[in-house]
């Protein structure tokens, strides 16, 4: 029974031509149009060192760690970032007001940036910053918690710095910036497993379609109809991400450092998730099925764009002023897996959001299950 | 008894689609349940089926109360929908295989179940076609070849043969003939009358989720105080013709409109010979003349006051 149902679930996803589209054609096509973009932005123009301010104040001359950072971005050479002039802040306004600079630095003693507007240079300098505050902060924890490791942990800061400077400014496409529209886009292809959960419940539903009053009909149980059909759904999924995470390598040249099973591991719980949120949709939803893949379309990229999608900073802010939210976001805990395995030599907080996710799966799974159990039905 | 329907009513919010219905399908007999469209037909065969839910009342199926999870139950019965129920993805092969493998694991009895069940609803030519590419009659009969297929011994349809033609009709008809003489029960609803009289052993006709009357077609018939339709093709009936017409001892009814005559006997009564002998007396002429026995439709008018079909 089971090679039955989950090899026939399996052509009815497949021959689905709609449900192909935005789960796997869809995606593809973002990959390349991203790809055509960041292509332009590097190939089009030499990187030109961005024009930036720093506030001279007291707390800029007494942080020496970042006086020498910027220092050192700001050097003629191979690695320079930025041209950087030193001004109080009044004229640091000025010169943002005239467009001078792309933005400036202040330190209070945090270190922050502010901008007139976002774009490239923008998320440069930003991303730039919140990598120093990132390896600024391990290096503290690291002392804090064991400070006999400090040097160590000084020579790592300097390293995540050089490699950060040294990968940014030749491409002047930000790897940083690119790749993580690359982790979120991958975050929207499971996401979009959706579509597959979404048919899986429609097709077990008497009141959701005629075929699934036929399927209740048969003496079958709800439960083994449903997990079945989740299977074939998950498998059909993960060969998806397989052939984008294959398109994105091979074809696009997309660098996803060398942690491919893990990577493989994370797509397959996001897209576990992906599949159980669509499952779950169908299912709370009592709608048309118009209305529910609009729902999830939208729910996918709204989660997909918290998680910085449309603007890498977004899911900066997001960790900063909801930190709830960026845990329990699918997009976000999963390019912020992808992300931890980029730059993390650790595996906790990508483990973390393995965990989570799964999580999350087993739970709208339930929720789906408690509700499609209800076996009889007020109007077909 | 294989199917026992007792007092079931169901809601729809505030529209009463069942009311206090009533149902009794003994073993072997084909079932016919006829009404106008919304009369609530497939509403009561869903209930029976346990997919909806229902307000009151008792079902049993097999001599067991029927529920959702009743696999026992569930295994024997054979369902077609009023509307087409397949997937789009699957092709009619693929269909009635992925249908009849739910009833039944064993691989090489199912193989002779489908193949015979194409053989049944005359699909041969068309095993690898998916359903968006079937016609309207043919999609029609690939959703009962999935119903079929695993040989239940209850068999229900709802309104199978809509939109398909003539021929095919009859072949479903004679198809479903021979499903009962293998022994499967069965149940069927329609609105065409002409299907109920044809098919049914006993009829239920049903109006406004009631049962209003029950019984073989003969004895529904017998219940109603009309009998033979006589209609003529008069030319020159003057109307005092007509009322000693009307006075005739055998006639219930007549009419006379744009040269057509149409007379109603009392029931039991045999007035075409008196009519024949009326016409030649007051030389009236005529032109064609043809006589029907009452109708299910002349049932469900007499009843409900309106007619089975507008
Ligand atoms: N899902 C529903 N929601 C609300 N009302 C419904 C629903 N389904 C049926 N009804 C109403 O219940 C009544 C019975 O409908 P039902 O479909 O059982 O009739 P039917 O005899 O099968 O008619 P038909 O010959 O058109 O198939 C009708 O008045 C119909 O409008
Ligand atoms: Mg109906």
């Amino acid at each position: 029974m089971f090679g039955h149902i989950f090899f026939t679930r399996i052509k009815c996803l497949v021959r689905d031509k709609q449900l192909i589209f935005w789960s796997l054609i869809f995606p593809i096509i973002l990959a390349t149009l991203f790809k055509l973009t960041f292509a332009n932005i590097s190939n089009g123009e030499v990187f030109k060192p961005i024009d930036i301010a720093v506030v001279s104040n007291q707390f800029y001359e007494n942080d020496h760690g970042f006086r020498e950072t910027m220092k050192h971005v700001s050097e003629d050479g191979h690695g320079k970032l930025f041209n950087m002039v030193k001004a109080d802040e009044v004229k640091a306004d000025e010169l943002l007001k005239n467009n001078k600079i792309s933005g400036y630095i202040y330190l209070n003693p945090e270190v922050n940036l502010v901008v007139k507007s976002s774009g490239l240079n923008q998320s440069i300098i930003k991303t730039f910053l919140d990598n120093y505050k990132e390896s600024k902060n391990n290096i503290l924890s690291i002392t804090k918690a064991n400070p006999s490791a400090g040097i160590e942990g000084i020579l790592k800061d300097l390293h995540v710095n050089r490699e950060y400077t040294y990968e940014v400014a030749p491409s002047g496409g930000a790897p940083n910036t690119s790749l993580s529209y690359f982790y979120s886009l991958i975050a929207l292809a499971c996401l979009y497993g959706g579509f597959l959960g979404l048919k899986e419940i429609t097709d077990i539903q008497a009141d959701l379609s005629k075929r699934a009053a036929r399927v209740n009909m048969a003496p079958v149980h709800k439960m083994k109809m449903f997990a079945y059909g989740i299977l074939a759904a998950l498998l059909i999924q993960f060969a998806e991400i397989l052939i984008l995470l294959g398109y994105l390598s091979f074809v696009l040249r997309v660098d996803f450092g060398n942690q491919l099973p893990y990577i493989l591991l994370l797509s397959f719980v996001g897209g576990a998730a992906g599949i159980s949120i669509g499952t779950m949709i169908s299912a709370c939803i009592r709608k048309g099925e118009g209305i529910k893949i609009g729902i999830l379309i939208t729910v996918s990229l709204i989660s997909c764009s918290l998680a910085g999608m449309y603007y890498a900073g977004t899911k900066y802010i997001i960790e900063k002023k909801a930190p709830f939210l960026a845990y329990i976001n699918p997009a976000t805990l999963i390019t912020d897996g992808l992300y931890t395995l980029y730059y993390y030599n650790t595996y906790e907080r990508y483990f973390l959001n393995v965990a989570i996710l799964t999580v999350l799966s087993i739970i709208f799974c339930l929720i789906t299950y408690l509700i499609i159990r209800r076996q009889k039905y007020a109007s077909l | 008894m294989i199917v026992k329907v007792n007092n079931l009513v169901k809601r729809y919010n505030e529209l009463l689609a069942l009311d206090h219905f009533n149902l009794e399908v003994k073993k072997g007999e084909i079932f016919g349940l006829l009404g106008p469209n919304g009369s609530g037909k497939s509403t009561s065969i869903n209930c029976i089926l346990s997919l909806l839910k229902y307000d009151k009342g008792e079902i049993q199926v097999f001599g067991k109360p029927m529920s959702p999870d009743a696999y026992d139950i569930k295994k024997d019965i054979g369902v077609v929908m009023q509307e087409v129920a397949v997937f789009e993805e699957l092709t009619v092969y693929e269909n009635i295989n992925y249908f009849c493998g739910l009833y039944i694991e064993d691989k090489d009895r199912r193989k002779a179940l489908v193949e015979e069940a194409i053989e049944f609803v005359a699909l041969k030519d068309f095993r690898k076609f998916y359903p968006k590419k079937l016609s309207g009659g043919l999609l029609r009969r690939l959703n009962i070849a999935c119903g079929i297929a695993h040989k239940p011994k209850l068999i229900i349809l709802d309104e199978p043969t809509v939109a398909v033609d003539p021929q095919s009709r009859n072949n479903i008809l004679t198809g479903i003939k021979k499903l009962n003489e293998q022994g499967a029960t069965v149940i069927y609803t329609t609105h065409y009358m002409e299907e109920a009289e044809q098919l049914c052993d006993r009829i239920a006709i049903i109006d406004k989720g009631k049962t209003v009357a029950l019984g073989t077609k003969e004895e529904l018939k017998g219940m109603i105080k009309i009998g033979e339709k006589i209609t003529v093709e008069v030319f020159n009936l003057v109307p005092e013709a007509l009322e000693e017409l009307r006075k005739l001892p055998t006639v219930d009814k007549a009419e006379y409109r744009e040269n057509i005559l149409v007379v109603r006997s009392k029931k039991g009564k045999d007035s075409l010979v008196k009519i024949l002998e009326f016409m030649n007396s007051h030389d009236i002429k005529f032109g064609k003349m043809y006589s029907e026995l009452p109708t299910l439709n002349d049932v469900f008018l007499e009843i409900t006051g309106k007619e089975l079909r507008d």
